[in-house]
């Protein structure tokens, strides 16, 4: 952003693109999608230790409240629709973080009759968490990396 | 062996009798078999009579013996397993029933003697396809609305028949055959001779 010259005026000039950047990264809110254990993980990043408020996150129940959905766990096929619905109901913008080997590509229960072999089969993702369960860090990194993501895209300038 | 154990198991052959087809003492558990024929008038005596009193049914599931030992196995294919537990006397009991029919696998459902067996019953069904007559709501539990099979049978193959992905045109989730290669697991035992001292183990 450009400051130079008149900021003791109080103004600073920036483009369009950077400030709706700047403000959908500042407030990713989350839906409240835990599956199995890698929630547990979710949970503890948004709790007081890791405390996701200081970035702006904030889950919410709904998803018509949401822009971020966290897929924490293991997806079988009872729940995939369950899913999608979540995800149609969600508002433009929208990402989708996979979190956790069984979300990436099935993990642990990748030859079973009754898992999805990745959530990218049901909804497209942004960004994969890789671990069994990832840490709450390395959730925090996703969360962080989505954003270098969304700072990337351009809403105006094409 | 204790002097209870011996206790329950004069109280079983006093009271059940003929009933019983079989009775094991193992490990200090009392395990019997009951023909399908007599299992609902045994449970229910299990149950009311004083000196056995097992009020409490811990679990029921099934069992699928296809593949036991190796195909040594000669007896019927199904059986459903009861483990009870009485309260009053401090004792447990664990029940097994063939089921009579191996292609059409029946066991009366035991949901009028102890409340708990509803959804295990459920769950027995939905795994191994036994079926419980006389049960109210005999659906499905675990696997998805509309599953074709058995999951838990010997025969059912791990990866299943269909896998599930979205369908952009229909818009919805659709099931397709599916795509990945069967995993053959031949578990590997590292273990020395004589491990833990247990012959033929």
């Amino acid at each position: 952003m450009g400051i130079e010259g008149i900021l003791q005026e109080g103004f600073i000039t920036t483009n369009a693109d950077r400030l709706i950047n700047y403000m959908r990264t500042g407030s990713m809110w989350p839906v409240t999608f835990g599956l199995a254990c890698c929630a547990m993980e979710m949970i503890h990043t948004g709790c007081s230790r890791y405390d996701l408020d200081r970035f702006g996150i904030v889950f919410r129940p709904s998803p018509r409240h949401s822009d971020v959905m966290i897929v924490a766990g293991t997806l079988t096929n009872k729940m995939a629709p369950a899913l999608r619905k979540v995800y149609d109901q969600m508002a433009e913008p929208r990402w989708v973080i996979s979190m956790g080997s069984c979300a990436n590509g099935g993990g642990y229960y990748h030859y079973s009759y009754s898992v999805v072999r990745g959530c990218d089969r049901i909804i497209p993702v942004d960004i994969y968490i890789p671990g069994c369960p990832p840490t709450s860090e390395a959730l925090l990194y996703g969360i962080l990396q989505l954003q270098d993501k969304i700072h990337r895209t351009s809403t105006i300038a094409r | 062996m204790s002097t209870k154990l011996e206790l329950l198991g004069q109280n079983l052959q006093k009271h059940l009798g003929e009933r019983i087809a079989g009775l094991r003492t193992a490990l200090g558990e009392i395990s019997i078999d009951v023909d399908a024929a007599v299992y609902m008038e045994a449970m229910l005596k299990l149950r009311d009579e004083p000196e056995l009193r097992f009020e409490q049914l811990i679990d029921l599931c099934g069992v699928d013996y296809s593949a036991y030992g190796d195909g040594r196995w000669k007896g019927k294919r199904f059986a459903v397993v009861t483990h009870l537990t009485s309260v009053t006397h401090n004792w447990r009991l664990r029940v097994r029933c063939f089921a009579p029919d191996d292609d059409f696998p029946a066991v009366p459902s035991i949901v009028s003697v102890w409340n708990s067996a509803n959804w295990f019953e459920r769950e027995a069904f939905d795994l191994f396809g036994i079926v419980f007559p006389g049960h109210a709501d005999l659906r499905r539990l675990l696997c998805d609305y509309g599953f074709v099979g058995h999951p838990f049978r010997k025969d059912f193959p791990v990866s299943g028949y269909v896998e599930m992905r979205y369908d952009p045109e229909q818009k919805r989730v659709v099931y397709q055959p599916v795509s990945i290669e069967p995993r053959e697991i031949t578990p590997r035992t590292v273990r020395e001779e004589n491990y833990g001292n247990v012959e033929n183990a």
